[in-house]
C-alpha cells in the first residue's frame, strides 16, 4: 500500500521542479517524460486486492485514507498510460509553443489531481483534488492564447466551478446525515429513503453529469477540448472526463448511495440521447477537433448506457467502452494535432490528399476511427457489442437498438474523414507539407496496437478475470455495509 | 429558516452565474455560491451557546467536548474558502485577456466558437 | 437564540446586497458590495465560534476585491443599458430556479435543527478531535490541529491549488503564446 502515495507526490514533485527550470532547456523533456514513464510502470505494481492506506497513519474515522482496488487500479493504469504518451507526443508538437517547461508543470498538476480523485477515500479530499485537476485543465485550454481559445476556457471554467459547487454542497449535506467524510464510514451511516439523500443525489448527479458531458450538460465539451493543444484534447477526452466524471459517478452510484437508489434508467436514456446528439453533431463538423470532441459526447453517451443497465455484463461493456475510447480518441487527437502541426489547417473543406504526404498519419487516423466506429478486430466492436448484448439481456431491446444504429452512424464519419483530409487533390498551400516528427509519431503507433489489441482483455479468459471481472464484482457488491472492517 | 435562507444565497449566485451578461458579475455570483456553501457547513457545526474550539492557557482540555462547536467544518471551510481564492483569481486572469481580445466585457458579445 | 437573530439580519442582509450586487449598472459598485456582504460573511463566522476563519475570510475577500478591482478599474465600468434580451431569458430560467426550491424546501426543513450539530450523535471525527486532540497534537487551537495534523493531506492539495492558479494566472496573462511563424490566424 505504500505506494499509493507515490502517486500524487512524484506528479507534484516533478510539476514543480519543472516550473524552477529554464523554461527553454532541453532537459524538460527529459524530466518530463521519465517521470510519466516511470508513474506509467509504477501503476503496472500496485496490489492487485483490496487495500487502504492511512495518510498521516490516521485511521478512517479520525484521517483521509487512500485506497485501491480492481477499479480503479485499472483507471489508474489508464490515466498513466495515456498521459505518459501525450508527454511524449507534446516532445513534438509542443515546439509551436512558448513557456513548455510550464505546460508540462500544469500536465503533472492535472495528472497528480486525477491521481488524487481515483486514489482517495475521502469526500472532501475528492473535492479538493478535482479543483487541482480541473483548474490546471482550465489554463491548458486556453494555453494557446487566441481570442477563441480563452473564450472556451471560460465557458468550460463556468460551468466546471458551477458543477465543483454543486458536488460540495453535496458533500455538506453528506456531513449534515452522516457526520463523516470518509466513503466507506459514510455509505454505512446514510439513510437512502431520507429526504435529504434524494437531495444529495440530484445535486451529485447533476454535477458529476456536468463533468462527464452527459447529454444536457454536455454544450461545453466541444468548444473546450477542440480548442485546447491536440495532447491536452487527447487527456481530457481520453481520460480526464473518466477520471473525475465516470469514475467517480460509478463509485457514488454503486458504492454510495447503492444502485437501486439511483435513477439508472434515466441515466441510460441520457446515454442514448447524448450518443444520437452526439453523433449528428459530429456529421455536422467542419473543423476536424470539434469533429472528435462531438463524437467523444456520444461515446460517453454509450458508456452511461452500460452504466444505466447496471448488470454485470453491462458494466464490463462500459469499462470496456471507456478504455477503447480513452486508446482511440486519444490516436485520433494525436493524429488531428499531427495534421494540424503540418499543415496548419482543421478545415476538413480545406485539406485533402493529405495520404501519400504523411502515411504514419493516415495510418493512426485510419485505425482511430475505425475502432471508434466499430470495425470487428479493434477495440470499439468488442466494447459495443459487449454494450449491446448486455442491452438485449436486459431486455432493454429499444435501447439496444438505438444504440446499434448510433454506432452505425458513428462508422460513416470515418468515410468523410478519408475522403476530405486524405484522398483527393492536394491543395496548393498544402504541397510542401510533410510528415511530423518521430517523437509524435511513434506515441500514434503504440495507440495504434494498443486499439488493436484492447479486445484481448475480454477475449483471454485469465485477462478478463483479473481486469474486467474483478472490477465489475467490485461495483456489484453493492454499498459499502462493513467495508471498513473486511479490509485489514 | 437560515439553512433556507443559506440556501437561496446559493441559488442567487446560481441565477447571476446563468442569466448574467457581465463576465465580472458571473464571478461575483461565482464567488458568492461558494461563501453560501462555506456558510452553509459553518451552520451546520453550530451548538447552541457553544465557544470556539481553542483552549484557553489553565482550561481544562475535556471541557470542549461540552461546549465547543464541531471544528472538523472549519477546517474544511479554511481549505474551501482559499480555493475559491484561487478560482476567482484564475477567472479575473482570463477576464482580463478576454477584455484585450474582444474588449467588452459581454459575454453575448464574446462569441467566436458557434453552440 | 441571539446570536440566531443576529445571524438572520445579517443573512437578509447579504441577500439584499447580492439583488444589489445582480441588478447595478456600475461594476465598481458591484465589487465594493461583494466586499460588503463577505465582511458580512466574516461577522457570521465570528458569531458562530469560527473566529480563525472569520481572519481568512477577512484577508480573503480583500484580495479578491482587489483582483476584481484591478480588472474593472479603466475598463468599461457601466454595465449595458439595454438587459432587454437578458431579462426575457431570465424568466424561465428565474421560475425554474424556483420549482428546484420548492423541490428541495421540504428536504431543507429535515436538515438537523440549527444549534444541534449533527456530530454529537455518532462516535465521529470531531468528537475524537474535541477529546483527544490536545493530548495528541498539543496545539491549543483544535482547527489548527485538524488542518495541520489530522487532515494535513488536505492542506496540502489547497497549497497546491492555490499554487496552480497563480502560475496559471502568470501564465494566462503571457501575451507571446505561440511562436512567430505561428502567430498568425
Amino acid at each position: 500500500m505504500g505506494l499509493l502515495p507515490a502517486f500524487v507526490a512524484i506528479p507534484l514533485l516533478t510539476a514543480l521542479v519543472l516550473n524552477i527550470v529554464e523554461q527553454k532547456s532541453w532537459y524538460t523533456h527529459i524530466l518530463a517524460l521519465s517521470s510519466s514513464i516511470f508513474l506509467a510502470v509504477l501503476s503496472f505494481f500496485t496490489p492487485q486486492t483490496h487495500g487502504i492506506y492511512y495518510v498521516g497513519g490516521f485511521g478512517p474515522h479520525i484521517g483521509i485514507n487512500m485506497m485501491i482496488d480492481p477499479l480503479n487500479r485499472l483507471i489508474l493504469i489508464v490515466v498513466q498510460v495515456i498521459v505518459m504518451l501525450a508527454c511524449w507526443y507534446s516532445v513534438g508538437y509542443m515546439e509551436h509553443y512558448t513557456s513548455k517547461s510550464r505546460f508540462y508543470a500544469f500536465v503533472f498538476l492535472m495528472l497528480a489531481g486525477m491521481n488524487g480523485i481515483i486514489l482517495t477515500a475521502d469526500f472532501f479530499n475528492f473535492y479538493v483534488f478535482m479543483e487541482i485537476a480541473t483548474l490546471a485543465s482550465y489554463v491548458l485550454v486556453s494555453y494557446g492564447g487566441r481570442s477563441y481559445e480563452l473564450e472556451a476556457s471560460f465557458k468550460y471554467m463556468i460551468l466546471g466551478s458551477i458543477s465543483s459547487l454543486f458536488m460540495l454542497l453535496g458533500i455538506a449535506l453528506i456531513y449534515s446525515q452522516t457526520a463523516a467524510l470518509n466513503m466507506m464510514v459514510a455509505a454505512e451511516r446514510i439513510d437512502p429513503a431520507h429526504p435529504v439523500t434524494f437531495l444529495i443525489i440530484v445535486l451529485f448527479l447533476a454535477g458529476l453529469g456536468l463533468k462527464s458531458a452527459i447529454f444536457p450538460f454536455h454544450s461545453w465539451l466541444p468548444d473546450a477540448h477542440s480548442s485546447a493543444p491536440a495532447p491536452i484534447s487527447a487527456i481530457l477526452s481520453g481520460v480526464l472526463i473518466k477520471a473525475v466524471g465516470i469514475y467517480v459517478m460509478l463509485r457514488f452510484v454503486f458504492n454510495f448511495i447503492g444502485s437501486e437508489n439511483a435513477p439508472l434508467t434515466m441515466l441510460a436514456w441520457l446515454g442514448v440521447i447524448g450518443a444520437f446528439v452526439g453523433v449528428v453533431l459530429a456529421l455536422g463538423q467542419k473543423d476536424l477537433k470539434r469533429l472528435l470532441a462531438c463524437s467523444s459526447v456520444s461515446q460517453v453517451g454509450y458508456i452511461f448506457i452500460g452504466i444505466g443497465l447496471g448488470t454485470p455484463l453491462g458494466l464490463a461493456g462500459a469499462l470496456l467502452h471507456l478504455i477503447s475510447h480513452s486508446a482511440s480518441k486519444s490516436l485520433l487527437f494525436f493524429s488531428a494535432g499531427s495534421i494540424e502541426y503540418s499543415a496548419n489547417e482543421r478545415n476538413i473543406t480545406l485539406l485533402g490528399g493529405l495520404k501519400k504526404l504523411m502515411p504514419w498519419t493516415h495510418l493512426g487516423n485510419f485505425i482511430g476511427f475505425s475502432a471508434i466506429g466499430g470495425i470487428p478486430p479493434l477495440s470499439g466492436f468488442w466494447s459495443k457489442l459487449l454494450i449491446l448484448l448486455a442491452c438485449v439481456s436486459a431486455g432493454q431491446w429499444l435501447i439496444g437498438l438505438l444504440a446499434a444504429l448510433f454506432a452505425i452512424m458513428t462508422l460513416s464519419l470515418l468515410p468523410k474523414i478519408e475522403k476530405n483530409v486524405f484522398t483527393g487533390d492536394i491543395p496548393e498551400h498544402l504541397k510542401k507539407t510533410k510528415e511530423s516528427p518521430s517523437s509524435m509519431i511513434i506515441p500514434m503507433i503504440v495507440l495504434s496496437f494498443f486499439c488493436l489489441g484492447i479486445g484481448l482483455i475480454y477475449l483471454v479468459p485469465s485477462w478478463n478475470q483479473n481486469i474486467l471481472t474483478s472490477a465489475v464484482e467490485v461495483l456489484m457488491d453493492g454499498r459499502w455495509l462493513g467495508a471498513i472492517n473486511n479490509v485489514p | 429558516m437560515i439553512y433556507t435562507l443559506c440556501i437561496i444565497l446559493f441559488l442567487l449566485g446560481l441565477y447571476g452565474v446563468l442569466v448574467k451578461r457581465n463576465i465580472i458579475k458571473i464571478i461575483i455570483s461565482l464567488a458568492m455560491m461558494n461563501n453560501a456553501v462555506n456558510l452553509f457547513l459553518i451552520l451546520l457545526a453550530y451548538r447552541s451557546n457553544g465557544v470556539a474550539p481553542i483552549l484557553d492557557p489553565g482550561m481544562d482540555p475535556s471541557i470542549l467536548l461540552e461546549t465547543s462547536v464541531d471544528p472538523l467544518p472549519q477546517a474544511l471551510v479554511l481549505t474551501s474558502v482559499v480555493i475559491g481564492l484561487g478560482v476567482t483569481a484564475l477567472m479575473v486572469a482570463l477576464a482580463i485577456r478576454l477584455y484585450h481580445a474582444y474588449g467588452t466585457f459581454d459575454i453575448t458579445k464574446i462569441r467566436k466558437l458557434k453552440g | 437564540m441571539m446570536v440566531e437573530i443576529a445571524i438572520f439580519f445579517l443573512l437578509i442582509f447579504m441577500i439584499i446586497g447580492m439583488l444589489f450586487v445582480l441588478e447595478i449598472e456600475n461594476l465598481l459598485s458591484a465589487v465594493v458590495m461583494m466586499g460588503a456582504i463577505g465582511f458580512g460573511l466574516s461577522v457570521i463566522f465570528l458569531l458562530l465560534g469560527a473566529p480563525d476563519l472569520a481572519i481568512v475570510q477577512i484577508a480573503v475577500e480583500v484580495i479578491s476585491v482587489v483582483i476584481l478591482i484591478r480588472a474593472t478599474i479603466h475598463r468599461d465600468i457601466k454595465e449595458r443599458a439595454d438587459e432587454s434580451l437578458s431579462n426575457i431569458s431570465s424568466i424561465p430560467l428565474l421560475v425554474c430556479i424556483f420549482f428546484f426550491f420548492l423541490m428541495i424546501y421540504p428536504a431543507l426543513r429535515l436538515l438537523p435543527t440549527f444549534g444541534e450539530p449533527v456530530f454529537l450523535n455518532f462516535y465521529s471525527s470531531s468528537v475524537y478531535y474535541l477529546r483527544d486532540g490536545f493530548h495528541l497534537t498539543g496545539a491549543p487551537n483544535i482547527v489548527s490541529a485538524i488542518i495541520l495534523d489530522f487532515r494535513a493531506y488536505d492542506t496540502l492539495g489547497e497549497a497546491i491549488v492555490l499554487f496552480t492558479s497563480v502560475i496559471g494566472a502568470l501564465s494566462i496573462l503571457r501575451y507571446r503564446n505561440r511562436k512567430k511563424e505561428h502567430n498568425a490566424s
